[in-house]
């Protein structure tokens, strides 16, 4: 496992930064922690298709000098679904904070176990 | 190729392009647009459905004329049609049922913004059954997070908002663990198109190598959807989200979103893995142990609450839990019953949900069984409907819940390891419903003398009343006539594999 | 053969017609009027339904398929004896009870729902006879439940209402454990169509032979629950004394029946050869024995007049289910005898209990002294109907106790075949205990009784003369068996 490890570190580094944004989304009970940790997640994920997508010493699919060997260019589709992802992590994170807005003017705190408490006492 | 191929393509190009217009429409024209195009789908749907039948054979369309492996592809085959011909069905019924209550629960200016969203989830839910390609599935999951959470916090209360927030952390975990499941299979499989993976995955398996990470990536998935389809523990933003947002969309959220994910995880099961691949893991097991605490549990806390929508809620719980129970059977029998209980909770649910407001609209719009006592004789017909429900769901024959029981309980009798847990919680989990259910319908027939509520009757809520009984006709129908259904199944889950 | 269509969908329809047309309350001057409409209608209706059952009885044919559940569960009508038997003693004992309650509810609330779910029980038991099939059979079985739940809890107060949720959830657990041991029997059968000899495969006996005997037993158990047998038995005493009376009298008389019914079935299904002298057997004639030791006790020692004669169900459907657990011809006659002398016993006595308590308001046993002098007519029928639950010649009961123990003397079961009579004597015993003290303080009330305070209380005719009937029916049943026993005979048969 140790040589495995080290030779693949980009996707050891992007599987601990997923763990980290995982549980970051999970347990934190600060909203906006919550949206970072969600931001940390999504950007693993995206670390380990680049990392997975590229392969060293090869460019990017667009030919160049007539070369139309396979050797030569990477795979574009992982930085197509890269950018996908972004458009997807973007949108979801704006609507996350456009709630987060609606709860902090409504309640003041951006704490969701807070809020939570304040919602059973106005019992509805 | 025939044009009715183009169908899935069209229907789900509608609603999304249905979604835009309504944007720049008055309330009143979004609201007609809506309806239209749930029933244009609705019919499209169907004809494609006979169409299939006839034939006996799926069909893949190529989006774009890039052939495999480079384009993104639709697949209709028999389940996929059945299946959005019957989200058409509940999405109309719930939407109908629900149209008297939207001036009171969400601002007039936003009428229109209501119809987009029912119009994108639809769309989403579409993509989700008709296609042939995992990112484009994850892309869609994502869409239809975002327009039930849209669904969800249309009506502004400080619940609803927190529902909506809880609701999104815990999809966004889901998707973020299927996402990465699905890069991990990319990487391993080069594939995006389930048919391609399908066939790495046979070649994976076959060498013996790399079959830990595809495991592994199996497993984010599966839980990935597990999650976002409640199963039970991570039903926490459940009872929230269906408990205080508006009508058609508790109905809406409970019977189709989390079944889309369902429908979704069985496509990922026969078409990316295969059946027999993924019962060989042990990722079944974990499934069918979750399943049985969450009928378990899940109708325990319907036992304890006492507001009627939030029960109804947490009986969502439960029946999710036999959906995955059936999964974790790892039989064909299985999971031609956990998609059975598909059709059959969501037939049920949507109905529930509907005949509770009618309810608590004759209650002074409590939601309390005290407040409740005797609600069925002020709305006679949603006091039937809501028997029915109940009926349906403790499993009473000539009933759809009792078809499922029963297509559970012959699947559960064919495997040997599982059968008498399987038999054992399906027995006690129908005890439970019985309990709180029953006890519910006992309440809204408790005649009280002296109720400061008025009544309603069938004149003064025409279209209410009439979807109430199309939901009734559909349960009976389901419950009485099941075979074709239960072959159509059988028809669509073969051309799967 | 479609005939017997007729007497299981018109009382359901015309329930549900009554459920629908009186749906809201009668009250102030249209009461009245309404009450009169209602009334002539279920006249009507009951009459009607009693005279398309008693020409179904008399029906003979192969019985139909009316539609098909699922692919290979249709859903089967068919008559032979052993439900002709059932449904005779429900086409007496309906329109009985139903003309008592008449004047029994006048006082009560919302009796268009009454009505309407008293057909809809009449009904579905016509179908329970007729079923031809284990899951028709079932389908039945759960709106049985259904249906006369609503009888159960229908003066809505909150001891009514518990009291009907704790019959439904202990009937609809004793009707899944049978819905376990439907799905094994339906792996394990060529079909589920009732037969006398058994229905399991050979080699399915020879292959899970161990397991089938335990789902034979589970089967028992659940449908046990509906006949009142220990350790399940805890909803009766509950449900039947919160009951309106009539509605106690179909209850006891005939939807407890019910369970007998699917136990006759069940055993048919699995055969006798399969089941005689193995564990379950033994087992089987354990929790009846001490099922009818128990309720006689329970009984002996209740003050409330009507859950002493819940208790007394008990003990008696035991009787019923012991006669079938000993499974010998002899024993067999008997319980089907005793299935019609209690069913018309019990009937009468509920709706004496019924009487009493609507004329004076007494429910406890001790107040009921002199209740002799003043309702003769009830009293008298009390009486007869008492001798004939203890056992005493001529009447049903003694002639069914009789053959019971008979037919358990020559089984030649080691232990059972002695102990089984002794039971049922002891039992017999505590019987006249529990019952006969009624009557003989109601008659002779003693030098302490102030004579003074007596006053005439017998209730109209529409009380009395079902009583009547039921009781005379009980005795005859004992001096003119012939005839029942030649039936139960062909019913044993198979034909």
């Amino acid at each position: 496992m140790g040589p495995n490890l080290f030779t693949n570190y980009g996707e050891a580094v992007s599987a601990i930064l997923f763990c980290i944004g995982f549980t970051n989304l999970l347990l934190q009970t600060n909203l906006i922690k919550k949206i970072i940790g969600l931001n940390i997640m999504d950007s693993a994920i995206y670390l380990f298709l680049a990392e997975k997508g590229y392969i060293a010493g090869r460019v990017a699919p667009i030919v160049v000098n007539g070369v139309t060997s396979t050797e030569r260019y990477i795979n574009p589709i992982p930085s197509g679904l890269v950018l996908t992802g972004i458009v997807v992590s973007v949108s979801v994170t704006a609507l996350m904070l456009s709630l987060t807005i609606r709860l902090y003017t409504r309640y003041h705190t951006l704490d969701l176990d807070e809020i939570s408490t304040q919602l059973k006492k106005e019992g509805k | 190729m025939n044009f009715i191929c183009n169908f899935p393509f069209f229907s789900i190009l509608l609603s999304l392009f249905s979604g835009t217009i309504c944007s720049v429409l008055p309330a009143k024209a979004a609201k007609i647009v809506n309806r239209v195009v749930i029933i244009v789908i609705g019919l499209m749907s169907a004809v494609l459905l006979l169409y299939l039948l006839s034939t006996g054979e799926s069909f893949i369309y190529w989006m774009g004329h890039f052939p495999a492996p480079w384009g993104n592809e639709i697949r209709a085959g028999v389940l996929e049609a059945g299946m959005a011909l019957f989200f058409c069905i509940i999405m109309y019924l719930s939407m109908a049922g629900g149209a008297h209550k939207l001036p009171g629960e969400v601002v007039e200016s936003k009428h229109n913004l209501y119809y987009i969203l029912v119009n994108l989830l639809l769309s989403s839910l579409l993509a989700l059954v008709y296609t042939n390609d995992m990112f484009t599935a994850y892309v869609f999951v994502e869409i239809n997070t975002i327009s039930a959470c849209g669904l969800i916090m249309i009506r502004q209360v400080g619940r609803t908002i927190e529902a909506a927030v809880r609701y999104m952390i815990m999809s966004l975990l889901g998707s973020g663990l299927l996402l990465f499941g699905l890069c991990i299979m990319y990487d391993l499989t080069g594939h995006l198109l389930m048919s391609n993976i399908k066939e790495s995955v046979g070649l994976i398996m076959a060498n013996g190598e790399y079959q830990i990470p595809l495991i592994v990536s199996v497993a984010l998935m599966c839980i990935g959807l597990c999650i976002k389809s409640a199963l039970f523990p991570f039903h926490a933003w459940l009872p929230d989200a269906y408990g205080y947002s508006t009508v058609s969309s508790a109905a809406i959220l409970s019977s189709l979103v989390s079944k889309g994910y369902i429908f979704l995880l069985i496509k990922i099961i026969y078409r990316v893995i295969g059946f027999d691949i993924f019962n060989s893991t042990r990722i079944i097991d974990v499934l069918f142990v979750f399943g049985l605490m969450g009928m378990i549990f899940g109708s325990l806390s319907a036992i304890k609450e006492n507001d009627i929508r939030r029960m109804i809620a947490f009986s969502s719980v439960a029946q999710i839990g036999y959906i995955y129970m059936g999964f974790g059977m790892g039989t064909q029998a299985g999971m031609v019953a956990s998609i059975f209980h598909i059709l059959s909770h969501a037939a049920t649910k949507s109905l529930l949900f509907i005949a509770a407001i009618g309810l608590t609209d004759v209650s002074g719009g409590s939601r309390k069984f005290a407040d409740l006592t005797g609600a069925a004789y002020r709305n006679k017909w949603a006091g039937a409907a809501f028997t029915v429900g109940s009926l349906s769901m403790v499993g009473i024959p000539l009933f759809s819940g009792f078809i499922s029981k029963l297509l559970f309980a012959q699947a559960a009798v064919q495997v040997e390891g599982k059968m008498l847990a399987s038999l054992i919680v399906l027995g006690i989990s129908t005890v439970l419903n019985a309990v709180y259910f029953m006890k519910t319908v006992i309440r809204i027939y408790t005649s009280k003398a002296d109720t400061p509520y008025t009544s309603i009757t069938f004149r003064d809520r025409k279209a209410y009343t009439v979807t109430l009984v199309c939901f009734i006709l559909l349960n009976i129908i389901l419950g009485v006539s099941s075979q074709p259904v239960v072959d159509m199944i059988g028809q669509g889950l073969a051309m799967f594999a | 053969m479609y005939f017997i269509l007729l007497p299981i969908f018109f009382p359901i329809l015309a329930g549900l017609f009554l459920l629908i047309h009186y749906r809201t309350p009668l009250s102030g001057e249209k009461k009245n009027a309404g009450r009169k409409s209602l009334l002539l209608l279920t006249g009507c209706f009951l009459v009607i339904t009693a005279v398309f059952v008693v020409i179904a009885l008399f029906c003979e044919g192969e019985g139909f398929i009316l539609f098909y559940l699922t692919k290979d569960l249709p859903i089967y009508f068919r008559i032979d004896n052993v439900g002709r038997l059932f449904s005779a003693l429900a086409v007496i004992v309906i329109p009985c009870a139903g003309f008592f309650s008449f004047e029994y509810m006048k006082h009560e609330e919302r009796e268009g729902r009454y009505y309407g779910f008293y057909l809809l029980v009449f009904g579905v038991l016509n179908a329970l006879c007729f079923s031809g099939n284990l899951i028709t059979f079932y389908l039945f079985f759960e709106l049985l439940t259904m249906s006369s739940m609503p009888l159960v809890l229908h003066s809505g107060s909150k001891e009514a209402v518990m009291a009907g949720l704790k019959y439904l959830f202990y009937s609809l657990c004793g009707a899944y454990a049978a819905l376990f041991g439907i799905y094994f029997l339906y792996r394990n059968c060529d079909s589920l169509t009732f037969t006398v000899d058994g229905a399991l495969r050979a080699s399915a006996i020879t292959e899970h032979g161990t397991f089938l005997l335990a789902v034979a037993f589970i089967m028992l158990l659940g449908f046990g629950v509906k006949a009142g047998m220990f350790p399940m038995h805890a909803w009766l005493p509950t449900a039947h004394p919160v009951a309106p009376a009539p509605a106690s009298a179909v209850l006891s008389a005939l939807i407890v029946k019910a369970g007998v019914l699917a136990v006759i079935r069940v055993l048919g299904m699995f055969g006798r050869d399969f089941l005689k002298g193995t564990w379950v057997q033994t087992a089987w004639l354990c929790l009846t024995l001490i099922t009818v030791f128990m309720g006689s006790l329970l009984a002996y020692r209740e003050p409330v007049l009507k859950k002493r004669l819940a208790y007394s169900t008990v003990s008696q459907l035991s009787y019923i289910l012991f006669g079938l657990a000993v499974m010998d011809e002899t024993a067999f006659v008997g319980s089907f005898l005793h299935i019609l002398a209690h069913g018309f016993i019990k009937a009468a006595l509920f709706l004496c209990a019924g009487a009493i308590i609507y004329k004076t308001g007494k429910t406890r046993v001790e107040e009921m002294r002199g209740i002799g002098k003043e309702m003769p007519v009830t009293m008298w029928c009390f009486t007869i109907a008492s001798l004939g639950l203890i056992g005493i010649p001529p009447t049903g009961g003694f002639l069914s106790k009789w053959y019971l123990a008979l037919g358990s003397l020559n089984s030649g079961i080691p232990v059972f075949d002695v102990l089984g009579p002794v039971i049922l004597l002891v039992s017999a015993l505590l019987t006249a205990g529990y019952l006969l003290p009624l009557s003989i303080h109601g008659f002779f009330p003693g030098a302490a009784y102030d004579y003074g305070s007596l006053r005439k209380r017998e209730p109209c005719k529409l009380m009395t003369v079902p009583i009547s009937i039921l009781t005379a029916l009980s005795v005859l049943v004992g001096i003119f068996p012939h005839l029942i026993i030649a039936v139960i005979h062909m019913a044993a048969a198979g034909r």
